[in-house]
């Protein structure tokens, strides 16, 4: 299938997922070019993880549709679309307890090698990538908070992704090892890696980001490039009238 | 466990088998050659259920009913189309698999491991009734008897080979056989990419699915595999005592000792369900007078090593070796 040069990436066009009462994302609509480096932001319980669940199928909307790669995927299964290039990283990280951290990093590059030592070499490529070389042989659940998110991006890049999924990567990270988690996104951006990402690190999105979607309450309120959304006065109002927030 | 062997863990191996290679040419005890090959039918199924559910993470509480199948199954196609042993133990396992296959189909999908285990168990009490009902084709409780032996065969050099209750020798050595190829696939399995992915799954299941992880693909291939080998077991077992009952085979007191033996030997290892399987057989028959009080024991034994060994015997040694919390990240 040949794609044209203009059609986006991802396409979400008015998703709705609603809880029961609870309507987590509210007729939400927008795309993402290749290459483009989307940050999603809001207030806790916007409906950002919603969203990444919406996108990588571990949700299925109330109601809108999804595209992918000019494909509609909107009922096409976790697996189907990790296959199709979607990858996403767990805010509550999921490592694989029992296997170490290279085992976990092996299931996601189990697709492109048919011995497990090709695999091995493979994964061990990416753990160092995201700095966890020194820890690539002890069992993931002997992690601290910070090693299992970098552990959660490793395993998600493994997958070669055309579509990256970041939630809240940074999170739980120690302040010195953001610069280099930084970095590595940025060598990400300059190989064309189309990347969203859920951040609630200003600094972090500036420096990364072309745009930003603010969602609150399920919905989009304001979009824009980073600069603009942050000093948005719906964006400022709202953390003002909660008293501050992170954003 | 995705490691290459090390040479210590390929001597044991190998150790091990030696010894129960030899072991009939020391001794031709019926009764202990008895006791070694119940355990070694106990360890295949152990150690299939293991699988299942150590490993997979599946909690299935209805794999008896598999046993029963090939165990039926085997010696009813033995007594009435007389096809040999040899022959129908196999379409025992495959009759245990499509049964698996066709439980597995709509159990697999739930998520919730709760419901699997009651479903599981539900269709294992609807097997046990059925073939306690079925009386024109199973006799029922009476007792299935008349069931075929193996057929004997010439060995070269060695003379004739025959299956009497007399002489225990060939039953030990065909069930030894069974217990090698049922361990040596699932070994093989779980150092492969379908291991890798088993573990992933019942470590996170949803993060495995995002990973491109096949979870119902996954979960009724490991299913099938193993109610298959539980099917075979249970054929083997038919021919070997050759008297069926549906309370015997087919009762949760048989899936309860199975359940005891992994998790005394170890839930999640490869090694567990074997030394599980022979500890508690041993003990069975040391405990055989107490009859009716048996499940009151093996409910205590389930208890006391699921408090004071969470992990199993065969994580004892490296617990000894190392302090407690490297032992615990070791298991494998
Ligand atoms: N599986 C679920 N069942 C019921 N409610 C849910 C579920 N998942 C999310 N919600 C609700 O949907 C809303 C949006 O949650 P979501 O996790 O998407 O927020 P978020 O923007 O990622 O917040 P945070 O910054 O805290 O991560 C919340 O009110 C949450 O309680
Ligand atoms: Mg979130």
């Amino acid at each position: 299938m040949t794609q044209q040069e203009n059609t986006p990436l991802l396409d979400v066009r008015s998703v709705t997922m609603a809880f029961g009462g609870i309507v987590a994302v509210r007729d939400l609509s927008f795309t993402v070019t290749k290459g483009e480096i989307l940050a999603l932001m809001g207030p806790n319980g916007a409906g950002k993880t919603t969203t990444f669940n919406l996108i990588a199928g571990a949700l299925l909307p109330t109601s809108g549709q999804i595209f992918f790669d000019g494909r509609d995927i909107t009922q096409t299964k976790p697996d189907a679309r990790c296959k199709a290039g979607i990858a996403r990283t767990f805010q509550i990280t999921q490592p694989f307890d029992e296997l170490t951290v290279v085992e976990n990093v092996m299931v996601a590059t189990m697709p492109y090698h048919s011995s497990m030592s090709q695999m091995r070499k493979d994964a061990r490529r990416y753990v160092q990538m995201v700095g966890l070389a020194e820890r690539a042989d002890v069992m993931a659940k002997g992690l601290s908070t910070g090693q299992r998110k970098r552990l959660e991006l490793a395993r998600a890049m493994a997958t070669r992704p055309k579509l990256l999924l970041m939630d809240e990567v940074t999170g739980g990270v120690d302040q010195k090892s953001i610069p280099g988690l930084l970095d590595l996104v940025k060598s990400l951006r300059d190989e064309g890696q189309t990347l969203i990402i859920i951040e609630h690190n200003m600094r972090v999105i500036n420096e990364l980001s072309d745009r930003a979607i603010f969602m609150n309450r399920g919905a989009r309120m304001v979009e824009g490039t980073p600069h603009e959304v942050a000093g948005h006065p719906q964006v400022v109002d709202l953390y003002l009238g909660e008293g501050g927030g992170h954003a | 466990m995705f490691q290459p062997l090390t040479p210590f863990k390929w001597l044991g191996i190998l150790g091990a088998i030696i010894v129960m290679l030899l072991l009939p040419m020391v001794t031709q005890d019926t009764y202990l050659l008895h006791v070694l090959i119940l355990a070694m039918v106990f360890g295949i199924f152990a150690s299939a259920w293991n699988f299942v559910t150590g490993f997979a993470g599946l909690k299935t509480f209805g794999h008896h009913a598999f046993f029963a199948l090939g165990a039926y199954g085997s010696a009813l196609i033995g007594i009435n189309l007389g096809l040999s042993a040899w022959l129908t133990i196999w379409l025992g396992g495959l009759i245990a698999a499509l049964a698996g296959l066709f439980i597995g189909l709509p159990i697999l999908r739930i998520r919730s491991m709760p419901h699997v285990a009651i479903v599981t168990l539900g269709f294992a009490e609807i097997v046990r009734i059925t073939l306690s009902n079925l009386t024109d084709i199973t006799r029922g409780e009476l007792g299935l008897w008349g069931i075929p032996v193996f057929d004997g065969f010439t060995v070269p050099g060695l003379g004739e080979v025959v299956f009497s209750p007399a002489d225990k020798v060939p039953y030990y050595y065909l069930a030894f056989a069974l217990l090698l190829l049922s361990v040596g696939v699932i070994t093989a399995l779980m150092r492969s990419k379908t291991g890798l992915s088993l573990i992933a799954m019942r470590d996170g299941e949803d993060a495995a699915e995002s990973l491109g992880i096949n979870l119902t693909r996954q979960k009724l291939q490991v299913f099938v595999v193993s109610s298959f080998l539980v099917g075979v077991a249970g054929a083997f077992y038919a021919h070997y005592i050759t008297i069926l009952t549906p309370a015997a085979v087919a009762g949760v007191d048989l899936m309860i000792l199975i359940i005891a033996m992994v998790l005394v030997g170890g839930l999640g290892t490869l090694s567990g369900p074997l030394v599980g399987a022979l500890v508690l057989t041993i003990l069975v028959e040391f405990l055989r007078d107490l009859d009716t009080f048996r499940m009151l024991v093996y409910g205590a034994i389930i208890i006391l090593s699921v408090m004071f060994l969470p992990k199993g015997l065969v994580t004892l040694g490296r617990r000894w070796k190392r302090p407690p919390d490297a032992a615990a990240t070791e298991a494998e």
